[in-house]
């Protein structure tokens, strides 16, 4: 449904987004996750057509966006992340307004706008002035607008971002239903919010993709080995070194001060559980926990961005080591 | 073509909603007033002075000048420096419409807003007629001149208001260029060389205003004020396209 080539935007001599191939398929919700300033709004930006590319292409549903602009931009619905709207215009006449400029006839701009308030919430503030309205609603017009022409493909550029708790839940109940109907491409730096929605995930750090798959296999792929929580009821002295000594743990470290508490990496697949449950009969010390901890894609990510910068020039990330670049991208 | 037809119904409406339109219209038909009051006593008072009155009002005062150069570049100076700066320009230029369309909407609701502004002034006309003899053949031309000279400078306006982010750098930018234009004109009384002055000659928008304001429609001016509303609205729709983002 959205086909990305060798996608590149130069920002003088700073590279925004490096190269960038990908493709997302009809039906599915693809995450874009990265750090502040990792070019998450820029690739956007070029597939909605409102930034040029440097290089590079996208197709979005058959239409290439450079020679049939319109055509491209009619397929897509799009909610950038600070939605500015008409603060003078009323909801409803605001949502009419843009059917109008989506060139919908009277009778679907009718039902479109019927429909898109109803999904998105809107009817008891349909007659409010948006200058009066909060972020949330807010958020939800820009939704509206985006469902409005019933296009084949949605981007949201950081939905949730400065909304309560409350509209935050609401806004990714409303994400998960349109996904079912739309193909949707989503970019987030909220990592829960990534497993929470996406089918897919990518993760861009500096312009590049740095990696991609799901939520489950990028952990099989970057976090091998597994991982166990150990907790004894009391301390005990020689408690690290006897986990270290069994077979197939690689490394112990303490987990709490009291020294009851242990985190244990495991080499490679081999489970270990067994023989750490025997040493504790062994022994008499009384286990309370002995858990598998499952890695969240945040140690995936950390890591993997992390990695990165040290590879580059200094410990400071992308948004800190060009702030006016930075800021230029994320306005 | 819904686009521009939408966006035009959308900046026509947002300009009635504004207080900054009713403080311009309020201001411009001030100062027409004052000018027509003028105009009408001074001609009154002087017996010998006979003329046609309309002749003079339109273009035979400072008043108008200063009044269609301030109008030219305030009306459109929101219309996509605000755009830019609030940052709605985004979703206005990811919808299916061309830089183009959404710059053509927007100058047609300033020009439809510029002439509404007008509209008013046909009073003095009539003021005239009720009271003695009124040619309408020169007032009609004088509306033409009126609308052509509008729309050369409601295009500067829009251009500047595609170059900048800030409303008010746009008016000063389009009042530069409008100054521009008219000075262009005046050089003509500066000129020695006989070829010279006759090509600048036809640039003088003041010339110009005063032979509409006689009945004298010249086509080499209309082909004048069209050229140049074509070239500033493409300069226009070419600067949105290349920084939109900025």
């Amino acid at each position: 449904m959205i086909e990305v080539r060798n996608l590149t935007r130069d920002y003088g001599d700073f590279t925004a987004v490096d190269d960038i191939s990908f493709s997302v398929e009809a039906g599915e919700i693809l995450g874009m996750l990265g750090p502040n300033g990792a070019g998450k709004t820029t690739t956007i930006r070029m597939i909605t057509g409102f930034l040029p590319p440097t290089r590079g292409s996208v197709t979005v549903a058959g239409h290439d966006l450079l020679r049939d602009p319109v055509r491209a931009r009619r397929q897509i619905g799009y909610v950038p992340e600070n939605i500015a709207l008409y603060p003078e215009m009323r909801v409803e006449e605001y949502l009419s307004y843009r059917a109008r400029l989506e060139g919908m006839s009277r009778g679907e701009a009718h039902s479109g706008i019927h429909q898109s308030m109803e999904r998105c919430l809107l009817e008891d503030v349909s007659h409010q002035i948006i200058g009066t309205l909060s972020k949330g609603y807010r958020q939800r017009v820009g939704l509206a607008i985006a469902i409005l022409h019933d296009p084949e493909v949605l981007i949201l550029d950081e939905p949730t971002v400065g909304l309560d708790p409350k509209q935050i839940i609401a806004i990714r109940d409303l994400i998960r239903e349109l996904g079912s109907q739309h193909t949707l491409l989503l970019s987030t730096h909220i990592l829960p919010e990534v497993e929470l929605l996406c089918d897919r995930v990518q993760i861009i750090d500096r312009g590049r993709i740095v990696a991609q798959g799901t939520a489950e296999g990028l952990r099989r792929e970057w976090l091998g080995q597994r991982q166990l929580r150990v907790c004894f009821k009391e301390a005990h002295a020689d408690a690290a070194t006897a986990l270290a000594a069994l077979a197939g743990v690689e490394k112990v470290t303490p987990d709490s001060p009291s020294g009851a508490e242990f985190g244990v990496e495991c080499e490679g697949a081999s489970d270990p559980r067994e023989s750490i449950f025997r040493l504790a009969v062994e022994r008499g010390w009384v286990l309370l926990e002995l858990v598998e901890v499952k890695a969240s894609l945040e140690d995936i990510f950390v890591r993997l961005t992390t990695r990165e910068d040290e590879e580059g020039s200094g410990e400071d990330s992308a948004a800190e080591r060009d702030p006016t670049a930075a800021a230029e991208i994320d306005r | 073509m819904n686009g521009i037809y939408a966006i035009f119904t959308r900046e026509l409406r947002a300009y009635f909603f504004s207080p900054l339109a009713y403080a311009v219209l309020t201001c411009f038909l001030f100062i027409n007033g004052v000018s027509f009051a003028t105009l009408i006593g001074y001609l009154n008072d002087v017996p010998s002075a006979v003329g046609a009155p309309m002749e003079y009002f339109f273009g035979g005062t400072i008043l108008f000048w200063l009044a269609l150069a301030f109008v030219g570049p305030i009306l459109p100076m929101r219309l996509l420096s605000e755009e830019r700066r609030s940052g709605s320009l985004e979703i206005l230029m990811t919808a299916p419409v061309t830089e183009t369309q959404v710059v053509l909407g927007k100058y047609l609701a300033s020009l439809a807003f510029y002439l509404s502004l007008w509209l008013p002034t046909l009073v003095y006309s009539a003021i005239v007629a009720r009271y003695s003899e009124l040619d309408w053949g020169p007032v009609a031309s004088a509306y033409l001149g009126i609308f052509g000279i509008g729309s050369l400078f409601l295009a500067v306006g829009i251009f500047a208001s595609a170059v900048s982010r800030n409303q008010v750098v746009a008016a000063l930018i389009g009042f530069a260029l409008v100054f521009g234009l008219f000075v262009v004109g005046l050089l003509e009384l500066m000129v020695n060389d006989e070829g010279l002055r006759e090509a600048i000659g036809y640039l003088n928008l003041i010339q110009h205003m005063e032979d509409f304001a006689k009945g004298i429609v010249d086509t080499r001016r209309l082909v004048y004020y069209i050229s140049g509303v074509g070239f500033f609205l493409f300069l226009s729709s070419r600067a949105l396209a290349v920084n939109k983002w900025r």
